[in-house]
């Protein structure tokens, strides 16, 4: 049920040699620009301890071990970012290069944003955003943010600035809460399939490792939906990771998921709180898509809209602009916790993931034009969202391939498992590369943890022209996969009961 | 769960991580005891004068003293708490509870005491707050906070009560944040012309986190102008990270091991031991130079290979395994300059040794004395070992911007570029401040017939302010023409010349309302030494230098009545 995301002894078995990694690596889905993870097969090694990885050590090295290793996962991943960004689609200029349905990017209202965003007010220089400033982030920042939370959580009472600490990202806070809430070696748990460059935040500097929850697709008895979490398995898999020896401080929750495309249901969310509780567990929820929530019938509820948290300290909420406001470049995350000691340790390291003064202004004087947010961004937003998912999950259907969506989220969470001659990870990757030789780019399952193999998601938030070539593609390689298949594809039978949601 | 999963397991086995353990706890509880027995001294020397100076109404005074018994008491209720947790493992919860408890109520009256008066009082609480011994953080959490109060307690302070001429005159006055306040007009004026203001999408997407290639390309050529280099320097060479304190973070991160070292002359920089440490966990250990002029020492401060040669011996005879040699140029606090033959010998070394060096540059343009030359390590013909050389350079101080988090990394090995080039994604820069950060560089005839020769004529102003006043003060300071600041020598204020005296003197400046900074925090060796910075508007620097006078008005008025008070005692 729960396995850990590194095991001890690490290296061994796992670091297949430079050749095979190079060939991993260069089929990594997700691991473009903005989604670095880590590979499919390999698991971290520990970075200090074990002695010295034989493969690490290179007399000819100028870096540590602990560099060497740093930089062999960096470039196994990036191996498969230069394969796209070395033959990248342009309408003009490369119009047979790779179309990235990859990356989780919002792609749809960059005219929008470049109307507001080019307005005068957003251009004012003043000495004290040119200077150091509070590391929390600037005050009228915080209060900005403080009141778009209350706002857009519904947050039963004002939420409070000095409980924000605003940093360059998210990555920089899933890092520092890392680094604040676990000792080198701990682990926080995590439902898979989940956004798989978090292993990568977690560990780089805070050497902290993910305990997987595996869902799986059937529904039985007890799931209802597909790859539902449940308090049973959340159970399961503590248990088996302090059976390892392995000590879990916390519980990492994303809602709306990354990849699912769901949300938590309040009761839902509820009840993996008093899990934590009962467990002096913390948990983080990355509430990142929060506004991009496009079918009106979902009823997602942020945490902080919760009337009363279990354990308010030990409950940390975090968001930013990359995805609700399309901004993966800006560089904005956000640390929303009740707890005081968490919210100083974490703007402790706050030097080192800050963000320019001229950007906080930027961000609150949008955060703070609610008529512009309210009136034009996010319903234009929204229903471009909705036509373009409307358009991919037509062409999925057209196809008779199965999907999940729920409603929310950027992707199609696609099960493509009839498409493979066996049910392995190969077979997921051979026909991901099929995908890439087609020119079209996709992220498979196994780069979010995905304990079944043959799921992909599918990107949907991109320009109608990009979006239908992409999908031309996509067709091309499944209905080549299913000529060539001379056997009846295998799994054809089960398909998510909830896929028209 | 049982207990034994309480201690991590893995890779460096159950007794080190004991041992590490057990040295948080020393730490903490190391820093509670000092902040104690500070309190403790305060306490007793701060009553009786506060009761003949100011002659405070009994009922204040009593309050007063309440005030300082309830801290005290807090403090030991801390202690025995946090030592009682560690004691008792299992019962955890319990001990959590009650620390929490007490830790509401100190919150509470931190609160209070702030918005009754700012100043002294809240430094302080201040003073107190890292010893909070918390359960929802791992011990690296509290020792990150511990150290971060430590080294940042003042500075935050200051950006709660900021001097501001119209609303908050009784603010704190900064020199001791080395920042350069002297052009803002000049780069609010640049950067609110219309070419800062573009917005693009590559720029709102997900970015290269080496550095968007347009800026790497803008930095390269940048360097390859100022620093003077032989050969056209590449793009590819370049990571740009939010902050120097970043590229330093990472380079540590990749150079070392953790428990491995870097050489460092002493003074130097403070922020290097924060950044080494905090998430690198590599040592600097510290080459001492010596003010006094012997016939080695041809000036004060001055580094030799001797010295160098002489440092690594006993980190080897310790066992220490070291892994650089970190240099400023333009030093900091001392300002001064190395010569290029120094330069070389100190790069030899390196090679010799099989030492990567770091050189900060971070201040290669303010080198505002025209009769000085410096020689940046990227214009050597050769460098000696190319591949472990490390160059940092960012716009905080030569910009005056140091809000803008701009630091990049010129480094000949690719390796080493890539290696950094992978922390990118947690020290990134907006794509909106690497457009404008490249239209600044980009525009050379801005730099060079406004921004610069503006720079260095108020630098050269406001230094030749500070340098008379302290010459008619009879202070003793390092005149040296590059920097934002002046390392001065208040010795003769210290009685005895301790560190303990040198800290009461600097508690005394933040008294009122001063920031300096003190010797101690650039590992300097011995006490009384002092850094001003004097990058600032003329207004602010001379209602300092009336603050910074009544504060060694007072020490010396103290001197005398203790001497007083000592014959009489006779």
């Amino acid at each position: 049920m729960s396995t850990l995301a590194q095991t001890e002894s690490g290296t061994p078995t796992t670091c297949a040699g430079p050749a095979s990694t190079q060939d991993l690596g260069s089929s990594y889905g997700d691991c473009l620009q903005g989604e670095c993870s880590r590979k499919p097969d390999q698991k971290l090694p520990e970075l200090h301890g074990v002695g010295d990885p034989v493969m690490f050590s290179s007399n000819s090295s100028y870096l540590s071990s602990r560099g060497r290793m740093i930089k062999w996962f960096w470039d196994s991943a990036e191996e498969g970012y230069r394969t796209y960004h070395m033959d990248e689609y342009d309408e003009d200029k490369n119009p047979s290069g790779i179309i990235n349905l990859g990356t989780s990017e919002n792609k749809l209202c960059f005219d929008l944003l470049s109307r507001r965003l080019t307005q005068p007010d957003m251009q004012w220089v003043e000495p004290s955003l040119l200077q150091y400033p509070d590391w929390r982030g600037h005050l009228f920042l915080r209060e900005e943010v403080a009141k778009f939370l209350s706002f857009y959580c519904k947050s039963p009472a004002p939420l409070k600035p000095e409980n924000v600490v605003v940093l360059n990202g998210c990555a920089s806070l899933f890092s520092a809460l890392a680094t604040v809430l676990c000792e080198a070696g701990e682990a926080f748990l995590i439902p898979t399939p989940y956004y798989g460059a978090i292993t990568q935040h977690v560990h780089l500097y805070g050497n902290v490792r993910l305990a997987y929850v595996y869902l799986d697709s059937k529904v039985t008895g007890t799931d209802t939906r597909p790859f539902q979490l449940t308090v049973e398995k959340l159970e399961m898999a503590l248990q088996e990771a302090t059976s390892k020896g392995v000590k879990v401080k916390g519980l990492i929750l994303i809602n709306p998921q990354n990849p699912l495309g769901d949300v938590y249901a309040p009761g839902e969310l509820q009840e993996y709180l008093v899990f934590a509780k009962r467990y002096w567990l913390h948990v983080v929820v990355d509430e990142v898509y929060m506004l991009s929530v496009f079918e009106k019938a979902v009823g997602y509820r942020s945490v902080l809209s919760l009337e009363r948290l279990p354990d308010p300290q030990r409950t940390h909420v975090m968001w930013g602009a990359s995805k609700d406001f399309g901004m993966s470049g800006l560089r904005f995350g956000t640390l929303y916790t009740e707890n005081p000691d968490v919210a100083t340790a974490v703007a402790s390291l706050c030097r080192y993931h800050g963000l320019s003064g001229l950007v906080q202004y930027q961000m609150a004087q949008l955060l703070r034009d609610r008529d512009w947010i309210n009136q034009v961004y996010l319903p234009e937003n929204l229903a471009r969202l909705k036509a373009a998912h409307t358009y991919v999950s037509e062409e999925l259907r057209a196809l008779g391939v199965p999907f999940l969506s729920g409603g929310a989220g950027f992707f199609i969470w696609v099960d493509l498992r009839k498409y493979l001659p066996e049910a392995t990870f190969e077979e997921e990757l051979l026909l991901w590369r099929r995908f890439l030789d087609k020119k079209v780019l996709l992220s498979f399952g196994k780069a979010f943890e995905c304990k079944e193999p043959g799921w992909f998601r599918l990107v949907f938030s991109d320009k109608a022209h990009r979006l239908r070539l992409g999908m031309q593609r996509v067709r091309q390689v499944l209905e080549e996969k299913a000529q060539v298949a001379e056997d009846p594809p295998p799994c054809q039978t089960q398909e998510p009961s909830d896929q028209r949601r | 769960m049982s207990h034994q999963s309480g201690t991590f397991p893995a890779p460096c086995g159950q007794k080190a991580c004991q041992v590490l353990k057990d040295r948080n706890i020393c730490i903490q509880v190391l820093v509670m005891i000092q902040h104690l027995q500070r309190r403790v001294d305060e306490h007793l020397k701060q009553l009786p004068t506060t009761r003949q100076r100011l002659h405070l109404p009994k009922q204040k005074q009593a309050q007063s003293t309440h005030e300082q018994e309830a801290l005290l008491d807090h403090l030991i209720r801390q202690m025995v708490n946090f030592l009682k947790s560690r004691a008792t493992g299992g019962l955890e919860q319990q001990v959590s509870l009650l620390s929490l408890e007490c830790r509401g109520n100190v919150r509470s009256a931190q609160r209070a005491q702030s918005s009754r008066q700012p100043g002294q009082l809240v430094l302080q609480w201040s003073d107190i707050e890292p010893a909070f011994v918390s359960h929802d953080l791992s011990n690296r959490g509290s020792e990150i906070c511990v150290l971060y109060h430590s080294s940042f307690q003042d500075y935050n302070a200051y950006q709660g009560d900021k001097y501001q001429e119209d609303k908050n005159t009784l603010g704190f006055i900064n020199l001791g944040t080395s920042e350069n306040k002297l052009c803002i007009d000049l780069i609010t004026e640049r950067l609110g012309q219309s070419d800062m203001n573009c917005i693009e999408d590559v720029l709102l997407q997900y970015p290269d986190w080496r550095g968007q290639p347009f800026l790497r390309e803008e930095v390269a050529r940048f360097l390859t102008y100022y620093c003077k280099a032989p050969a056209q320097l590449d793009p590819e060479n370049v990571v740009v990270l939010n902050g120097c304190c970043s590229v330093f973070s990472a380079l540590a991160m990749v150079l070392c091991d953790p428990g491995e070292a870097f050489l460092v002359p002493t003074p130097f920089y403070g922020g290097f031991a924060f950044s080494s440490h905090l998430y690198a966990k590599v040592e600097l250990l510290p080459v001492h130079l010596e003010s006094e002029i012997t016939e080695a020492n041809t000036h004060p401060f001055q580094l030799t290979v001797d010295k160098l040669e002489h440092t690594l011996l006993q980190a080897r005879f310790m066992d220490k395994k070291v892994r650089g040699l970190v240099l400023t140029n333009p030093q900091n606090p001392l300002g001064d300059v190395y010569s290029r033959e120094s330069l070389k010998e100190y790069l030899e070394f390196a090679k010799r040794n099989d030492l990567h060096v770091i050189i900060d540059e971070i201040y290669m343009l303010s080198v505002f004395d025209e009769s000085i030359t410096f020689h940046s390590v990227l214009s050597m013909e050769r460098l000696p070992d190319p591949n472990r050389t490390h160059v940092i350079w960012g716009t905080s101080k030569d910009f005056g911007i140091s809000g803008f988090r701009f630091g990049a990394l010129y480094t000949h090995s690719k390796e080493v570029a890539s290696a950094v080039g992978s922390f990118g994604y947690l020290h990134s820069i907006s794509g909106i401040t690497q457009h404008k950060l490249c239209q600044l560089l980009r525009d050379r005839e801005w730099i060079d017939t406004i921004y610069l020769p503006t720079n260095h004529f108020r630098l050269q102003k406001a230094h030749a302010y500070i340098t008379n006043t302290l010459q008619s003060l009879r202070i003793p300071f390092l005149c040296r023409g590059s920097g934002l600041y002046i390392w001065i020598n208040l010795k003769k204020y210290l009685n005895p010349c301790t560190f303990e005296e040198e800290r009461l003197l600097h508690r005394r400046f933040l008294d009122n309302k001063l920031m300096l900074s003190c010797g101690k925090a650039y590992m300097c060796k011995e006490p009384g030494w002092f850094r001003l910075v004097f990058a600032d508007r003329p207004l602010r620097l001379k209602l300092a230098i009336l603050r910074f006078c009544e504060v060694l008005e007072e020490q010396k008025q103290d001197w005398k009545e203790k001497q007083l008070a000592d014959a009489m005692k006779e």
